[in-house]
């Protein structure tokens, strides 16, 4: 029964996030975030159990599939903490244009050091290379997701929805990230395997139900105050 | 081996760290008055008296009363929050969350005391939750009409 559960709750609340993004109209100003949830719940909801109904849970090809699209899943939420800095930046395109340099650089040297690992662990590509790596992507993540929200802390940035939505991340990468750095120190020992099979998504609900929260909340001042700078401008030009 | 191990003490404390985010933010969040005010006088609630102690003399005058008045207020305020103009009869998501911070931080505050760490910062937060609390009761008794009774009067007769 748990695991049932355990099994439906993440697409239930993946769905729902989706259907809160259309049923709010966010999902125009929060595009970044819709793919993103609409990424996990094809990936998380349709493509894994169809590949996991085909081959069964203790196939080598569901193993493949599993953590490739997982190293898929990171490099997305890398790109939407990218389109979370763009927002945090959207008056200073100064600041942008150096963020914009320094996330490159942290990609480029990520995929530098996964490409030596890669060369030299070639024949155990999908046991601990891909646990190494994926842990460094979401690690790498939970980093550059801290520096945002001390970002935001730092310049006072008025924007309540982003601080959510950083904070929903952040739980989802510190728990996932978490989990694997112990799979690995354990050597994928069974209670660690129950461990991650658990509160990985656990983590994920967390985080949607965080980003949930952060939709259903009545707009703030920043969202206000963007909206009364487009009412004047229309004003302004039908005075015009 | 060691970079593992330095990623697991690292992550799980930016876990815990970012929970405790949530909280405060769900915290912050903006009543269009003070409705705790009303809450404190109908039922004697002595948090705010704890939180002027602690800014007028910088830490609780004495520790055992300290704990009590929070006991008592925080269960004062959670049957409220349940029963106190709430259809549902049972708390929300986000007072659940509450709920087990305050517990969280009453421990730490209690680890705080044993360790002489001091309890001043940690008493405020835990009064900032009583707060909360305060105000919601408040603001929902206030939504909803009784008649002629005002929301201490609608307590009383709870």
């Amino acid at each position: 029964m748990s695991d049932h559960l355990l099994g439906y709750v993440p697409y239930a609340v993946e769905f729902s996030v989706c259907l809160l993004l259309l049923w709010r109209g966010r999902w125009r100003r929060l595009k970044g975030l819709g793919l993103y949830v609409v990424g996990l719940l094809l990936v998380d909801g349709m493509a894994r159990p169809a590949v996991l109904n085909h081959f069964g849970p203790a196939s080598t090809q569901y193993a493949y599939f599993y953590w490739l699209t997982d190293v898929g899943l990171a490099l997305g939420a890398f790109l939407l903490i990218c389109r979370f800095f763009r927002r945090a930046c959207a008056d200073e395109e100064e600041r942008w244009k150096f963020i914009r340099l320094m996330l490159v650089t942290v990609f480029v040297v990520v995929l530098g050091i996964s490409a030596l690992k890669l060369s030299s662990n070639y024949t155990h590509l999908f046991t601990n290379f891909i646990i190494e790596f994926s842990q460094n992507l979401y690690f790498t993540c939970l980093v550059l997701n801290t520096l945002l929200y001390l970002m935001i802390q730092q310049l006072a940035i008025d924007d309540e929805e982003l601080g959510l939505l950083v904070v929903g991340m952040g739980v989802q990468f510190a728990g996932e990230t978490a989990c694997l750095a112990l799979l690995q120190l354990t050597f994928r020992e069974n209670f660690a395997r129950e461990m991650l099979r658990f509160l990985g998504p656990a983590c994920t609900v967390g985080m949607l139900a965080i980003w949930a929260y952060a939709l259903l909340r009545p707009p703030q001042t920043s969202e206000v105050r963007i909206q009364t700078r487009k009412d004047a401008k229309l004003v302004e030009a039908v005075a015009d | 081996m060691f970079m593992a191990a330095l990623i697991l003490i690292f992550s799980t404390a930016l876990f815990f760290f970012y929970l405790q985010t949530l909280c405060q933010k769900v915290l912050r969040r903006h009543f269009a008055q003070e409705y705790f005010q009303s809450i404190v006088n109908a039922n004697r609630l002595e948090f705010p008296s704890v939180r002027k102690a602690i800014e007028d003399f910088g830490a609780p005058v004495d520790y055992p009363r300290l704990m009590m008045t929070l006991k008592c207020d925080y269960l004062a305020l959670t049957y409220l929050l349940k029963n106190a103009a709430n259809v549902n009869q049972r708390f929300t998501r986000e007072e659940h969350l509450l709920i087990v911070y305050f517990k969280m931080v009453l421990l730490s505050l209690v680890a705080r005391h044993w360790l002489r760490l001091g309890e001043s910062r940690t008493a405020l937060k835990l009064t900032a939750i009583l707060e909360y609390f305060a105000n919601v009761v408040g603001e929902r008794v206030n939504s909803v009409r009784f008649g002629n009774l005002t929301a201490s009067d609608y307590l009383l007769n709870l």
